[in-house]
C-alpha cells in the first residue's frame, strides 16, 4: 500500500546499466584521479626543422606532423593490464610547422579562424569505418590515376596517403605491444581495424578511438563525433542479432570508450576546462525519414549515466512524437547535472536546412559542431561561429543617437536594424580573407576529398558561415523599455533616461528598477517584448540573407547561441572585433552579464519555464538556423522523485511541440549556489526547492542557504 | 468582477497536484503555524520584502478576468500534460469568491485547491463545485495542541472536511510532518481514525520539515521562533496509516529519506 515517491517509483530503474561496473569503477576513478597522465612525455617531437630542411610546402608539413606524431606515439604504446580499449595521447603539445616569423608573414593579411588550424567541423565517421583506411587508401590511389598532371592534387593526396600510413603504423605498434604484452585478444583487433571494416562492435568502437585521436594530434580541435547511434548500429545489432554479445557486455564497451574521450581532453584546446567539442549526436530522423532511434540511442544515454563524466557531450534530436519513455531516460541524464543532454528538435530544424539549401536526406542527417550549430558530417566545411552581432550594442547605439535627436521609436528601430547589418557586415568581410591551412589527414574523413584530389580546406558541400545574434534578451528588454516608458505612457523623459545610462544609474536606482522590474520582459510570453525579440532576430536575418556569397560559395547563417559572449559582449575582450556596450536601458548597470544564448535577461521577473518556452517558440526559426540553445536552470532538487522527473520529460516535449529549436537543461549546481550566495545580485532568479514548493534563493536568511547548500552537497 | 491579491504565481510547481501545472499563490492566511514557511502569505494586504537582491513588492491585485486570461494562455499545455491550476496560500478559502470566478473562466481545466481548511462553510461549498481535487491540510488533531500551535482551534477544519466529504470531493490528506509535533504516535494515529472512514480520500500525504522554513522571516522584520526543536530528528511514521489500511505517502524531500540504493 505504501508508496515512497523519493525512491523511484517501480522496480525498473531504466537508466541503469546491466553489466558488473567493478572493472569501469576502476577505471574511471583512475582517469579522474589522472592516473594515466604518468604517461605523459615532456618531449615534442621536432618536425619544423625537417620540415624546413626538405622545405617542404604546407600540405606537407601538415602531413608530416600527423606522421611524426604517430610515431613518437607509436614509440611507446600505451596498454593497461585491464584496458580493452586502447591509444592514449602521451605527447602533450602539438609542435609547430613554421616559425613564429614564417607563420606571421603567412598569415599576415588573412583571417585565422581561432588558433588557426581547422576546427568545430565533424568527419563522416561512418563512411571511414565502413570503408578502413586501406579503403581510403585505395580512393586516393584511384584518384591519383585521373591527376597525374595536376602537381597541386598529387601533392594533396600524397600527403593524405602519409597520413593514413602513419595511422595503420600507430596502429601496428599498438599490436606489437599488444602480442608482447599477451593480449592477443587486443593485437587481434588492432590488426584488423582501423585498416578494414570492423567485425564487430568492439572493433568499430576500437576504432573510431584511434582515428579520432589522430585528429586531434594534427592541431584540429572540437572534434565532433557526430551521429554516433546511427553510423555505430550495423556493427552493434550483427553483434546483438548473432548473439557475439549480450546487451550487458555491449554497454560495458560503450562505457569504457566513453571514458577513454576522458583521457586526453585536458589536453585538447578550448575556452575553459571542458570546452572541447566532443560533442555526440544521438536519435532523430534517419536520412530517409524513418525514426533513426535504436537501441543503441538507448544504451548510449544509459552508458553517459552510469560513466558521468563531461565528454562526451550527449546530444539528442527527437520530434514532438518522441516517445516520452525516451525523454525520461534522457531527463536522468539531465539530473546528474552534467549540463547535458541537449536537444534540438527535427522538426524544426530540418525545414529551415532544408529551405537554405541543404538537401533533404543530408538535412535529416544533422549533427552538431562543439555546441549547438547544425552541420552535416563529412559534407559540412562551414564556419558556423565567425563571431556574434551583439544585439544589446546594436540596441543601445540606436537608443542613445535617436534618443538623443529626438527621434521617433519607428527611427530608433531602424538605426538598430542598420547596426546590426553594419556588425555583420564587418564579420562577414572580416573572413573574406579566411585562410583555412591545409588538413590532409581530416580530408581522408570527408566525403569525397580524396575522390576529387581536393583537401577539405578548399571546401566541401556545405560551406556556411554562421555568426550568433548574442544578448537578445537584453536587447528586445531595452527597447521594450524605451517603447513602454518614454513613447507609450511618457513617465520617462528621453534626457533623463540618457543621463541616467550615461551615469550608469549611479544616483538613479528607483529609476533603474523600474525599468529592470516593471517593463515588459523576454520570456514572459509577454506580446510586447517578445515581438520586439522577433524584430531583432528578423532584422538580423535580413542583413544576413542579404550577403549573397561569403567569399567561399556559401551564405551566412544567423543564430541564436552566445558562447562566452554573454561575458565578451558585457565587458569586452582583448582583440574582439565585436563592440562591448555600457549601462543599458533594461536597467542593466555597465559590466553586468547579458543573458546566455536564448534566456531572460538575467534579473529579469520571470513566471517560470512555460512562458519562457512560449517566448522563445515565437523566434522566426525557419530563417534563424545557426543554432545556439535556450538556456534553462533547473535546482537538483526537481529531480527528487520519479514523478518530477517524468514532469521534467513533459516539459522538454513541451519545448518541441511549441516549435522552438534548442534546448539546453542544467542542473543547478553548487557553485551556482556558493556564488548565489555571495552575490546574490546575479542570482535573483535562482529558484531552490523548499518544502514542497520553491523559493528564490536570494530571499532565503544566510542560514538557510547555507543550509540549502549543505543539502545540496547531501543530495549528490 | 472580483478582485483579489496573489503574491506569487510559479509555473512548472512540480509538487502541488498532477501533471504540469501552475500554482497561484494567495495572499492572507487565518493561521499562524509556527513552522510555517510562508510568512509572506499571512496578511492579505501587499507588503515590502527586503531580500539581500534588493527590496520586493509582495502581493499584487488581479482581477479574476485577468488572472484567468493569464493562466488561459497556457491552457492547452497544462491538458497536454495532464496538469492544470493548484490555488495555494495563504489559505485561498479566503478569498474563494475570487477563485471561484476565476475557475468559471478557466478553459477547461483541471483545478487542485490547497487548502488548511480553515474559512467558512460557505466558502468551502463555493470552492467545491469548481475543484477536482483538494490537497487538505490536518496537522494536530487535538485542539489544544492545534490552538498552541497554529494560534486557532481546529474545529472548523475538521467539520469542514466532513462537508467536503459528503459534498462528493476528492481530497488528499497533507500532513506536515514536525519534530515532535505532528510525527508522534498519537497524533497520526488520530489522523489515520479521522480520515480512514471519509468517502472521498484519495491518500495520505506526509510533508518531511524542512529546516529552510524560516527563510523568508526575517526579510519580512519578522523573527522565526519556533515553539518546537528543530533540531529534533523527524520521525517519518507512515506505519499508524499503513495500520488502518490508509493509502500514505512520503512526499518528496529536500532531505532524501533514504538515498536511492542502486540495484
Ligand atoms: S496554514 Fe499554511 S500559510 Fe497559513 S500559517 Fe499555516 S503553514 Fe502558513
Amino acid at each position: 500500500m505504501r508508496q515512497t515517491s523519493d525512491v523511484p517509483l517501480g522496480a525498473a530503474e531504466p537508466w541503469l546499466v546491466a553489466f558488473d561496473t567493478n572493472r569501469l569503477d576502476r577505471m574511471k576513478s583512475r582517469v579522474r584521479d589522472g592516473e594515466h597522465k604518468r604517461f605523459r612525455k615532456d618531449t615534442v617531437p621536432d618536425v619544423l626543422s625537417e620540415c624546413d630542411r626538405d622545405g617542404l610546402s604546407w600540405p606537407r608539413r601538415a602531413a608530416r606532423l600527423v606522421r611524426r606524431m604517430c610515431e613518437a606515439e607509436g614509440q611507446h604504446p600505451v596498454i593497461e593490464s585491464d584496458d580493452r580499449i586502447v591509444v592514449l595521447r602521451t605527447i602533450r603539445t602539438v609542435p609547430p610547422i613554421y616559425d613564429p616569423q614564417t607563420w606571421s608573414q603567412l598569415t599576415k593579411d588573412r583571417t585565422l579562424h581561432e588558433l588557426g588550424p581547422i576546427s568545430n567541423i565533424c568527419a563522416n565517421w561512418g563512411m571511414v569505418l565502413s570503408q578502413g583506411l586501406e579503403g581510403r587508401r585505395q580512393a586516393a590511389a584511384k584518384a591519383r590515376e585521373s591527376v597525374q598532371d595536376d602537381p597541386d592534387s598529387l601533392e594533396f593526396l600524397d600527403c593524405a596517403i602519409e597520413t593514413i600510413e602513419a595511422v595503420l603504423a600507430l596502429a601496428n605498434s599498438y599490436v606489437q605491444e599488444a602480442r608482447r604484452q599477451g593480449r592477443n585478444d587486443l593485437a587481434d583487433i588492432l590488426a584488423h581495424v582501423p585498416a578494414h571494416r570492423p567485425r564487430c562492435f568492439h572493433e568499430a568502437l576500437q576504432a573510431l578511438r584511434i582515428l579520432h585521436a589522430v585528429v586531434w594530434m594534427g592541431g584540429h580541435y572540437h572534434v565532433g563525433l557526430g551521429r554516433f547511434d546511427q553510423y555505430m548500429w550495423p556493427y552493434l545489432k550483427q553483434d546483438l542479432d548473432s548473439g557475439r554479445l549480450t546487451l550487458a557486455a555491449a554497454e560495458e564497451l560503450l562505457a569504457e570508450f566513453f571514458i577513454s574521450l576522458n583521457k586526453d581532453s585536458d589536453l585538447y584546446p578550448g575556452v575553459q576546462q571542458g570546452d572541447n567539442g566532443q560533442s555526440l549526436m544521438l536519435g532523430g530522423t534517419s536520412r530517409d525519414g524513418a525514426d533513426a532511434v535504436n537501441e543503441l540511442t538507448w544504451m548510449a544515454i544509459r552508458v553517459a549515466h552510469y560513466t558521468n563524466m563531461i565528454d562526451p557531450k550527449i546530444n539528442l534530436r527527437f520530434t514532438p512524437h518522441t516517445d516520452l519513455s525516451l525523454l525520461t531516460l534522457a531527463t536522468q541524464l539531465t539530473r546528474k547535472g552534467l549540463g547535458f543532454p541537449q536537444y534540438s528538435n527535427d522538426a524544426v530544424i530540418i525545414p529551415a536546412l532544408v529551405k537554405h539549401g541543404y538537401e533533404l536526406e543530408d538535412a535529416r542527417d544533422y549533427a552538431v559542431a562543439a555546441c549547438w550549430e547544425f552541420l552535416i558530417p563529412g559534407k559540412g566545411m562551414e564556419v558556423v561561429n565567425i563571431g556574434a552581432v551583439s544585439m544589446p550594442a546594436a540596441v543601445d547605439a540606436g537608443i542613445r543617437k535617436g534618443l538623443g535627436q529626438g527621434e521617433n521609436f519607428e527611427q530608433i528601430c531602424q538605426r538598430t536594424a542598420e547596426d546590426i547589418r553594419q556588425q555583420l557586415q564587418q564579420l562577414v568581410d572580416a573572413y573574406r580573407k579566411l585562410f583555412l591551412p591545409p588538413a590532409p589527414y581530416y580530408s581522408v574523413l570527408m566525403d569525397g576529398c580524396l575522390e576529387r584530389a581536393r583537401d577539405l580546406s578548399h571546401g566541401l558541400k556545405y560551406n556556411n558561415f554562421g555568426v550568433h545574434g548574442a544578448g537578445s534578451a537584453n536587447a528586445a528588454d531595452a527597447l521594450a523599455a524605451v517603447r513602454r516608458f518614454v513613447f507609450e505612457d511618457k513617465s520617462v523623459q528621453p534626457q533623463e533616461l540618457l543621463a541616467a545610462l550615461e551615469a550608469n544609474f549611479e544616483g538613479y536606482e528607483p529609476f533603474r528598477r523600474k525599468l529592470a522590474e516593471d517593463g515588459p520582459k523576454v520570456g514572459n510570453n509577454d506580446a510586447a517584448a517578445d515581438a520586439l525579440m522577433t524584430k531583432l532576430f528578423e532584422w538580423f536575418a535580413d542583413a544576413c540573407e542579404a550577403i549573397q556569397d561569403n567569399g567561399r560559395g556559401g551564405r551566412v547563417r544567423p543564430g541564436t547561441g552566445s558562447a562566452m559572449y554573454y561575458v565578451w559582449l558585457a565587458r569586452g575582450k582583448e582583440g574582439m572585433r565585436e563592440p562591448a556596450v555600457g549601462a543599458t536601458a533594461e536597467g542593466r548597470r555597465k559590466g553586468e552579464f547579458l543573458s546566455a544564448n536564448l534566456a531572460p535577461s538575467n534579473n529579469a521577473p520571470i513566471r517560470g519555464p512555460i512562458s519562457v518556452l512560449q517566448s522563445f517558440a515565437k523566434i522566426p526559426y525557419r530563417r534563424v538556423f545557426n543554432g545556439g540553445p535556450i538556456t534553462m536552470e533547473l535546482s537538483g532538487s526537481v529531480f527528487s522523485d520519479a514523478e518530477a522527473v517524468g514532469k521534467v520529460a513533459m516539459l522538454v516535449r513541451t519545448f518541441a511541440q511549441l516549435g522552438c529549436q534548442q534546448l539546453q537543461l542544467n542542473t543547478v549546481n553548487l557553485e551556482t549556489l556558493l556564488d548565489a550566495k555571495k552575490h546574490p545580485e546575479k542570482h535573483k532568479n535562482l529558484i531552490v526547492r523548499v518544502w514542497g514548493w520553491s523559493g528564490y534563493f536570494c530571499e532565503l536568511g544566510p542560514e538557510y542557504q547555507d543550509h540549502v547548500i549543505a543539502r545540496h552537497i547531501y543530495a549528490m | 468582477m472580483k478582485s483579489g491579491v496573489v503574491f506569487d504565481i510559479r509555473e512548472f510547481a512540480l509538487h502541488d497536484g498532477p501533471g504540469i501545472r501552475t500554482t497561484v499563490f494567495l495572499k492572507g492566511c487565518p493561521l499562524r503555524c509556527s513552522w510555517c514557511h510562508n510568512p509572506d502569505g499571512w496578511i492579505r494586504d501587499p507588503q515590502i520584502i527586503h531580500g539581500q537582491a534588493g527590496d520586493r513588492l509582495i502581493g499584487k491585485d488581479y482581477t479574476s478576468e485577468e488572472l484567468a486570461a493569464l493562466l488561459n494562455e497556457q491552457a492547452d499545455i497544462l491538458r497536454a500534460n495532464e496538469g492544470g491550476v493548484t490555488f495555494s496560500g495563504g489559505e485561498p478559502l479566503e478569498q474563494a469568491e475570487f477563485v471561484t470566478e476565476v475557475c468559471d473562466r478557466l478553459d477547461n481545466l483541471h483545478i487542485v485547491f490547497d487548502t488548511s481548511g480553515d474559512g467558512t462553510e460557505t466558502a468551502l461549498r463555493l470552492v467545491a463545485e469548481k475543484v477536482d481535487l483538494f490537497y487538505y491540510d490536518l496537522k494536530l488533531i487535538d485542539s489544544t495542541a492545534h490552538r498552541h500551535f497554529t494560534g486557532a482551534d481546529n474545529a472548523p477544519i475538521l467539520s469542514n472536511l466532513r462537508l467536503l466529504s459528503s459534498l462528493g470531493a476528492s481530497f488528499v490528506i497533507r500532513v506536515p510532518l514536525v519534530p515532535g509535533v505532528t510525527d508522534t504516535d498519537e497524533n497520526l494515529n488520530a489522523i489515520a481514525e479521522t480520515v480512514r472512514n471519509l468517502p472521498g480520500l484519495v491518500r495520505v500525504d506526509l510533508l518531511p520539515y524542512n529546516r529552510a522554513a524560516g527563510g523568508k522571516y526575517s526579510n519580512l522584520g519578522l523573527k522565526f521562533c519556533p515553539l518546537y526543536d528543530e533540531q529534533r530528528e523527524l520521525r517519518l511514521n507512515a506505519e499508524p496509516f499503513e495500520r488502518h489500511r490508509v493509502p500514505v505517502r512520503i512526499a518528496a524531500s529536500d532531505m532524501p529519506i533514504r538515498k536511492p540504493v542502486p540495484a
